[in-house]
Formats: structure tokens, sequence, C-alpha cells
């Protein structure tokens, strides 16, 4: 075998004798890539944004923006947003709320933490609402529980399925008791949506917590999460330090929930459309 | 002048890179994988690394163990080699996003060559002569109406293509749909692009390409032809320059098209144009390699220059000292490339330790490769073990000389195609010059 130092090096002049001066020097740009946090394989955001932001070696799934989700589910140029001007304001002057919001709003470029509005999914019309991770961890205040309300008041009127992706942290507290309120309204709203005997899915991403878990993302005919997604009311680590226990392994995830019948399937971001399709096909959606 | 280059592929050419590095009083970075612990590419760098495990996908393939290596190394430039990440219009990109030349196409152009149709189209559209075909085809009853219009023998070819893949021909009519659909089903499996369209199939062509070099100051060399027409399965087996076909008048009318061709895509770095050329001598683009080739020696032997460094240079933003009037093709120049395979065997690849080694010598005759005696080919990789190149001033020469070399080359422990090989430049066919791309498929020469 040939071992390590056989060749000698050869003392020669870099040809030319000039030295490209490289100011700055090689770097990896830090928009350019991502540690995958399951299984800390480095991944180009060019290749994780074509692969629908799953990771292609561990399948991790990873938050996703609600943009990004939408063109995942509905088809190309058929979604037509509703309410797109209504923002959250201060109602209870909470302290940092305002400077809170703006930043939510530049960093998600939404302007509330819901998108609702009517697509069509493998030319199946539905509504649909997606929540934004990225605008305050998608938290429910009043403008969300207005918007959902709303997009389910319209569908019960033109007959339409609703389709939910829910990702939250729960009610937005800036809002206190007005946020909660929004639990007991949407709960109305989707109440007679079902009584019109029109159908409502629920995809549950990670994390689906807090009032949002105690209202409509639990309130689905069918209730779908993405692998691995926590889903709960109050966190593991609150209930740990409350109950001062230990918690079981895997406890509040997806893989749990669905062992102990809380939801009903785990599909895959790549598989999601067709599954959906096939649900909203057997309810004799055309 | 780049002070450190990374080399990012394996086998000979990482050798022959390291080799011109050397020369020129550069560092060189060296990538591994887990397989090739032993190879000697690793020995030979300044510094080496191993990427992941041995599947290329793991290690050579692996873009982001590489560019960090590159990144911790402070290499200015990664040379690609040929094959692997050579042709990768993302991995140009994010070279250039780190910061780090890519010794090698710039992205939009790769991408631009990569799609066989639209490059087809471009040239087309440039006047560069093009097989007479079709545009992308989406459904059987197009395809039956364009096939008619071209005339069988067709060929249906994907537009993403490469290697082969997505590729048929069909003699006749009642062949089409099953052609089709497997040639569709083909492409969207190997490529995520089922897209494809219909060539007219040539027959008794010669393959020829030309090699160009370009700077980044509008300066264009062609550097000759080289004749490519010994092929199995698509892949080359033997390769010589000049060829025994190509006319003066023609070969002039060969380099102002492949000027002409790299001038349309604004073309810089070394490349080839390959052409087809028939029994009338008409010619058609078929492809242009973003790269450098695997039988670029047989260019450097008949011109006396060195394409790898220049390929360095030129990247390094050098200008090209030379201009295409004083380039000479002197002598002639063959090639063969040394497969780790089984002749008897259906071509089947070989692994395992060369037992013993013998590696002929004597002027004008260069043997490029990465073996040694008891170094272990390992089963991962392609079957190439080294390229053996002869020149000489004649090509009556160059045969004798190639014949001499090839009874005098020994690899034992293995099997190689050499004898494969000797009786193909022995047999008549050959030795006239007058062979054309399917030599090994129809009885031309008689072997296995």
């Amino acid at each position: 075998m040939i071992r390590k130092g056989i060749f000698k090096k050869p003392k020669i002049a870099l040809e030319g004798n000039i030295k490209q001066s490289k100011t700055p020097s090689a770097n990896i740009p830090n928009e350019m890539c991502v540690c995958c946090p399951s299984c800390n394989k480095m991944l180009f955001n060019d290749e994780l944004n074509e692969n629908l932001v799953v990771c292609s070696y561990c399948n991790h799934h990873f938050r996703m923006n609600s943009r990004q989700r939408l063109n995942m589910i509905a088809d190309e140029d058929s979604f037509i947003e509703h309410n797109t001007d209504l923002k959250s304001e201060n109602i209870l002057d909470f302290p940092n709320y305002d400077k809170k919001l703006k930043n939510s709003q530049l960093e998600s470029s939404e302007n509330e933490a819901v998108i609702t509005g009517v697509c069509k999914i493998n030319s199946i019309n539905s509504a649909i609402f997606v929540m934004e991770p990225y605008f305050m961890m998608g938290s429910m205040g009043t403008v969300v529980g207005e918007k959902i309300t709303r997009i389910f008041e319209f569908a019960s009127e033109n007959r339409l399925p609703v389709i939910g992706f829910c990702v939250s942290g729960g009610a937005r507290m800036q809002e206190g008791i007005l946020s909660l309120m929004q639990m007991a309204k949407v709960s109305g709203a989707v109440k007679k949506h079902s009584d019109n005997r029109l159908l409502y899915i629920t995809v549950l991403t990670d994390p689906t917590m807090g009032g949002v878990t105690a209202s409509f993302a639990m309130q689905g005919d069918i209730i779908i999460a993405e692998p691995n997604a926590l889903v709960g009311f109050a966190g593991p680590r609150v209930i740990e330090q409350t109950i001062r226990q230990k918690l079981p392994d895997g406890f509040q995830k997806a893989e749990y929930l669905l062992k102990t019948g809380f939801i009903n399937d785990i599909v895959e971001r790549k598989k999601l459309k067709e599954y959906l399709t096939k649900l909203l096909q057997l309810h004799n959606y055309k | 002048m780049f002070s450190k280059i990374l080399i990012a592929n394996r086998g000979e050419i990482a050798v022959r890179i390291i080799r011109a590095c050397k020369e020129m009083g550069i560092s060189t970075v060296a990538v591994f994988s887990e397989a090739d612990r032993n190879a000697m590419h690793v020995s030979l760098a300044d510094e080496s690394y191993c990427v992941g495990a041995a599947q290329v996908k793991d290690s050579y393939l692996n873009i982001s163990a590489i560019l960090t290596i590159a990144v911790s190394c402070k290499v200015e430039a990664i040379h690609p080699g040929y094959g692997l990440l050579s042709e990768n219009a993302k991995f140009s990109a994010m070279c250039e996003q780190c910061g780090i030349v890519f010794i090698g196409a710039k992205s939009e152009v790769i991408k631009k060559m990569g799609d066989k149709n639209a490059a087809r189209i471009t040239m087309r559209n440039a006047g560069v002569p093009v097989i007479n075909g079709s545009e992308i085809i989406d459904d059987m009853t197009k395809a039956k109406v364009e096939a008619e219009k071209i005339g069988y023998p067709i060929m249906i070819k994907a537009s993403a293509g490469g290697g082969g893949k997505g590729i048929r021909v069909v003699e006749k009519q009642a062949e089409l749909a099953n052609a089709f659909t497997i040639a569709t089903t083909e492409a969207k499996a190997a490529f995520g692009d089922g897209s494809v369209y219909m060539e007219k199939y040539l027959t008794s062509i010669k393959h020829i390409e030309m090699q160009i070099i370009c700077d980044n100051y509008g300066n264009i060399v062609c550097l000759g032809e080289r004749d490519c027409s010994v092929q199995r399965n698509n892949q080359k087996m033997i390769e010589e320059s000049p060829s025994t076909v190509v006319t003066v008048e023609l070969r002039k009318k060969l380099i102002d098209t492949a000027t002409k061709t790299v001038q349309t895509v604004g073309y810089t770095g070394v490349g080839t144009i390959e052409f087809l050329l028939d029994k009338r001598n008409n010619y058609y683009f078929c492809e242009m390699n973003t790269r450098l080739q695997v039988e670029h020696p047989v260019t450097e032997m008949v011109t006396g220059i060195d394409l790898v460094k220049w390929q360095i240079r030129v990247a390094a933003g050098i200008a090209i000292d030379f201009t295409q009037a004083p380039v000479k093709f002197y002598g002639h120049a063959i090639e063969c490339r040394i497969n780790a395979e089984d002749p008897k065997n259906k071509f089947k690849p070989c692994a395992g330790k060369i037992t013993f080694l013998h590696i002929p010598g004597g002027p004008w005759i260069r043997f490029d490769t990465a073996i040694y005696q008891d170094y272990i080919v390992p089963p991962f990789y392609d079957s190439l073990l080294g390229k053996l190149i002869v020149y000489a001033p004649t090509r009556e020469e160059a045969l004798r000389k190639m014949k001499a070399a090839l009874c005098e080359l020994v690899i034992e422990g293995i099997d190689t195609n050499i004898d494969y090989l000797l009786e193909i430049v022995s047999s008549e066919t050959f030795t006239n010059g007058d062979y054309s791309t399917d030599v090994l498929k129809n009885g031309g020469i008689d072997i296995v």
C-alpha cells in the first residue's frame, strides 16, 4: 500500500509568482444552509425548499411558512385570499405589543398569523386557512379568530369543505380575554358549518398548542398530523414541572397521539395533497 | 494564480490534476471516500480529507462536506475533474456564493447546455447544423406525426439526458408506442423530467469532437478534433487525433462551427463540442461538454498544450497566450481506455487486488493512472483503471507503438480489457481508419 508521506513535496515556486489576493476569503454564507436538528446533517436551503422543507436524510419536517404551504396544497394560481387587510391592534395597551406586531409583520411578510381564502385542490374547490408560524408563532388573537370564523361562514354559505392548517403557540396573551374568546367564537362557526353537513379537515403541524388545540384544531371531522408534530395544551416542560413526574417518551408527539386515539392519521408532507384530495373525493366533493 | 486548489474527484483524473498543480507550485487538497483511503491521489496531495462513505452520493457528491473542507482549508478554487460534480450547475453556483472559483463552466452555461433540447434549439438558431428532429413531444399522437415527418429510423431522446438514459432507437412505426413510453418513464426516473424529443437516427457515422479553450477576454482557440467512434454501449473505448476522415477543409469548417458554438453560449474554460459526421462529410451538433474530457491527453499530445494547466490558468483570469493561427497539429495520438472488466463475461466490472503491475515506458508512451502494485480496486466506482496514450509522427507508427505498449502493459490479479483493445487496434477495420460508431455493434470487429 502507498503510505502517507511517501512522495516528497517538490519545491516549486508558484507559477508567475503572483498570488491571487482574495478578500474576503471563502466562506459559506449563513443563508445558504441549515443544520437539521434531528440528524445534524447540513442541508442547503435551495434543496430543502425543493423538498418541501423536509430533510432528505432523516425526513424531519421543518417548519414551513404559510405561503409555502399554500403553494404545496393549492393548484397553481387558484388561491383567492379573503380579508387580507384585517390587522391586529393593541386594544389593551399591552406593553411592547405594537412593536412586536410590526416586527412579526416584517419577519413573516404577512399582516396576521393566519391567511384564509378559497382555492382548488386537484381541481376541487375548498375553503382553506393556513396559520403562519413566523408571525408570533401563529398565536391566536382577535383577528386570527375573526378571519377563521369568516372563512367558516363563507364555506357554510357556499357549501365548501374547509381545510385548516394549524400551527400555534396558543392564545395571544397580549390580547388577554379577547383572544380566549376566539376559541368559543370559532367553535360556534365550526359547529354551524358541521350542522350544514360540510366537511372540515384539520392538519396539525409542529407545534399546535394551547387555545388552538383546545378549540378548532381538534374539532375537525378528520384530524391529520405531520410526522413528529408536537400537539398539546400546556407544553411538556410546564406539565413536568407541575406534576413533578417524568413524562413518557414521545409525549404529545403526533405518533403518541395517534396511538392514544386523539388523531386519525399521520401523513407526510409529500403525500399530503393527494391524501387530502382523496378525502375530499370520498366525501363527494368534485 | 491560485495558491491552493481542492480536487473534488478521484482516480486517474485527480492524480492528473494534482500533478499539474505541483508543477505550477499550487498546493493541493484531496478529498476521498472511506473506500479510497489508500488511493494514490490521497497520498499525492498536500492535504487530504475524508468526505464520507464509499458510495459517491455520500462522498464525492457530498457537496456540503466538500464545501466545508474547501472553506476550512482556505482553498481559492475547486477542480471537479470530469463526471461527478463537473457539470452540476447547482454546485458551480454554490462555489461562487462561497467565494470559491469553480474550475469549470458557470452555472447558467451548464444549465443551458445540460438541457439537450434547449441546446439543440440554441445551436440551430445560431446557424450550427443540428440533426433533423422535433421539439418536445408530450403525447403519442404528436409522436406519430413527428416521426413520420422525420422519417424512420428515429431516436427518442430525453431532454435532460445523459449517460445513455432515456434514449430509444425506433426502426419502424410499430415500435414507436412502446419506445416512447419506455423513454419517457426512464427519463422521468433518471432525471425527474420526462420530456423527450425525437431526432433522425443516423447510422454509419463518426463521433468527432472538437476541443475548445476560451479565456475571460474573448479569446477562443480550437485545438482540433478527436475521433471517438470506437464505442461500446455509448461508452468510448479508443480515441485518436487527428481523425482519419477529417480533411484540412473539413477541419477548418469544424473549427469555425465549434468557435461559433462557444461564442453563442458565452463559454469560458475548456470544453468539448461533439459532432456526428456522416459518410458524405455532413456534420451535426450533438452536444457540448462543459468540462475536461477523459480523452483530453490525445489533444495534448498532438498540440503540445497542457489542457489541465491552461484550464487552471484561465480560471485564475490569465489570458491564453496562443491564438488559433499558430496552433499546429503534429503527428498522431491514440488513447486506449484500460478498464477493470471482463470482455468474456459481458464486460462485467471487476474489483480486487492488483497483484502485479508493469507499466510500459519509452518515448511518447504515457499511462495516466492511479493504480499501483498491491492496490485494491474498490467495487464502488467506474471501471477505468487508466488511459494508455501513445504518440508518433504518423498514424501507422502510432498504431505499432500502441500494439507494443498494450502487450507490455501487465495488470495481474483482476480482469482487464487489454487483450480486447489489442484485438481492436490490430483489426483491419481500425487499421484502415474507416470505422464508425457501430464498429463494435455489427460484428465489424469480431472479437467476443
